[in-house]
């Protein structure tokens, strides 16, 4: 039996449409919500857990109807992508507090709020108050409100969102270790190798309609025809494309002299990535900045439907 | 009584009662409460004032009870429990659609009618607290001669009362606006200072549609005082009827609120 199933799912805000049609079953494992800024992400998750009523449509967890079954919650954790908090509290009154709206008694709430602190890595600071808190803290912050109560189902709302590099791999760790305890993790991001990381479940929304879902290499597939350009400062940019422009994964190379930047499209941004690092280090290019203007997933879904 | 239905009224009170005292904590840390905490001390200021300039001035003297039921007709009940009511009400619902933590309260296993009234309790018993400790304050510095003539005491107890009626029955309908209302505050503001202030003074059965008419009819006969104009035209009714409509009051909105918070869509803007 599936976990989460949903029917017909839609939803729209006056004209605007937030999510049309969405016939989804999700099982246990990670699921991956991937798609653009506005693609209808939070509408979905939030749908599915109850915080909005759909128009059309049906959403179940478990068998049972979401939308005020409140019962459903101590099984469940959700992850808000907005920053918001009770910032007068201090992590912890908050965390204790929110455990104690479980009807934890006041032992068993402390005890909770300190392991998922100590997982997150905020119990040092557990007494400052929110308001005093680094984003990539807050963001912590509302994944252990999230893991607190050790619930069956995690949805999580761009959970790396405001993380640094080392935070984002600890989190990702984290999410799989919860994976293998058999717990169903919903994740949504804009960001592929974010999900990449995670899962190869992967469910791909856009303007509020699912786009695909299945294998990530499928959409892998789908996604590495089309060309990625990707931008190089460095000290020598002119050496660097000509170590580059033989090779046939290479479409074009362009240069901006001004920003002392090269422009690279591929149409295999895995092996360029895989290539770049020797090539810097044997003709001795000091790189600046690496970027990729091309690639954020409003891109790669304006070429798939062919825009 | 059916066990699954005792289990069920047993889980409705704890949730309340956490949700209670969740924001009773959470209230008193916020910078409103400490905002309004000062605003409630300023007839404490003003009875400091009086009673330094009766002090020091060798005029006639008036009476602390007397200048007490002014400061009561005048501040407390025509400004101050609207103005708490009103902020503090509305915001039970509304301070957490604004500040997007509504998601966090929705997604716990606590009845959204629990998390209503758990809420309304500690918001309400915030603002009892604030209004008491400046009427007490007031009535001990006006009194100061006369602290022990206990019938003194009866006074201070009546018109605690009736300011803790009006801030249970105003916050309730403040409340039930806040659940529905965008623009809250404004409605709160027209109500309170229009409605209110304009349909206590109406001649007949008119009068018995404002919420203040109930609680003048319930002050003592005397307490006009020299502000003995804001009981203008005021026909009041018996002290039973008066409780009754406001407990009424009290009862319907807060019914209400719970019913619109579990049905309404709260859409948190991004």
């Amino acid at each position: 039996m599936p976990i989460i199933e949903t029917k017909n799912l839609s939803k729209w805000y006056g004209n605007v449409l937030g999510l049309s049609d969405v016939t989804l079953q999700i099982e246990s494992g990670i699921t991956g919500l991937l798609g653009p800024n506005g693609a209808g992400k939070s509408t979905f998750l939030r749908l599915i857990t109850g915080q909005l009523k759909p128009n059309i449509g049906t959403v179940k967890i478990k068998g049972k109807k979401v939308r005020n079954n409140y019962s459903l919650f101590s099984i469940i954790g959700f992850c808000p992508e907005q920053d918001c908090f009770y910032d007068e509290l201090t992590g912890w009154q908050f965390l204790t507090n929110l455990l104690k709206l479980h009807n934890f008694s006041n032992d068993e709430a402390e005890r909770k709020a300190q392991e998922a602190l100590e997982i997150v890595e905020l119990s040092d600071d557990k007494n400052r108050v929110i308001r005093s808190y680094s984003k990539g803290m807050r963001q912590r912050l509302k994944f252990a409100q999230v893991i607190a109560h050790d619930p069956e189902i995690m949805i999580l709302d761009e959970p790396l969102n405001g993380l640094d590099p080392l935070g984002r791999r600890k989190i990702i760790r984290l999410i799989k270790t919860y994976q293998r305890e058999g717990k169903t993790i919903i994740v949504s991001s804009h960001v592929l190798p974010e999900i990449e990381a995670m899962t190869k479940k992967i469910i791909l929304i856009h303007q509020g309609k699912i786009f695909a879902q299945g294998n990530i290499h499928y959409i892998r597939d789908l996604i590495d025809t089309h060309p990625h350009i990707i931008s190089i400062k460095c000290s020598h940019p002119r050496e660097l494309a000509s170590k580059f422009i033989h090779e046939n994964y290479v479409l074009k190379v362009h240069f901006a002299i001004a920003s002392n930047s090269l422009l690279v499209e591929t149409n295999n941004r895995d092996k360029f990535f895989s290539q770049l690092p020797s090539v810097l280090i044997e003709n001795n290019i000091k790189v600046d900045e690496i970027t990729s203007p091309d690639d954020n997933l409003q891109a790669v879904f304006d070429y798939l439907i062919g825009k | 009584m059916d066990m699954k239905i005792k289990e069920k009224i047993t889980f409705f009170f704890t949730s309340g009662r956490n949700v209670f005292s969740f924001f009773l904590r959470l209230g008193l840390k916020t910078k409103k409460t400490k905002i309004f905490y000062l605003i409630s001390f300023l007839p404490v200021l003003m009875s400091l004032i009086i009673k330094f300039s009766q002090v020091f001035s060798n005029g006639r003297q008036i009476e602390g009870t007397f200048i007490f039921s002014n400061m009561i007709m005048v501040f407390y009940l025509q400004f101050l429990i609207l103005i708490l009511a009103l902020f503090f009400g509305t915001s039970v619902c509304s301070e957490e659609v604004e500040g997007k933590t509504l998601t966090y309260l929705v997604t716990r296993p606590i009845p959204k009618p629990a998390f209503i009234l758990g809420k309304y309790s500690a918001y309400t018993l915030i603002v009892i607290l604030m209004v008491a400790v400046g009427v007490i304050f007031s009535f001990v510095i006006l009194n100061v001669d006369n602290l022990l003539d206990f019938s003194r005491y009866k006074i201070l107890l009546r018109y605690m009362a009736v300011l803790t009626l009006g801030i249970l029955c105003y916050s309730s309908f403040f409340m039930f606006i806040g659940t529905f209302l965008k623009r809250s505050i404004l409605f709160g503001l027209i109500f309170s200072f229009g409605w209110e202030n304009v349909v206590q003074y109406f001649p007949g059965s008119t009068q018995r549609f404002a919420i203040v008419h109930y609680l003048k009819s319930l002050l003592p006969p005397s307490s006009g005082g020299r502000f003995s104009f804001l009981l203008f035209r005021l026909e009041p009714s018996s002290p039973g009827m008066s409780i009754f409509m406001l407990l009424l009051i009290t009862g319907i909105f807060l019914v209400l609120s719970c019913v619109v918070f579990s049905l309404k869509e709260y859409i948190l803007d991004d």
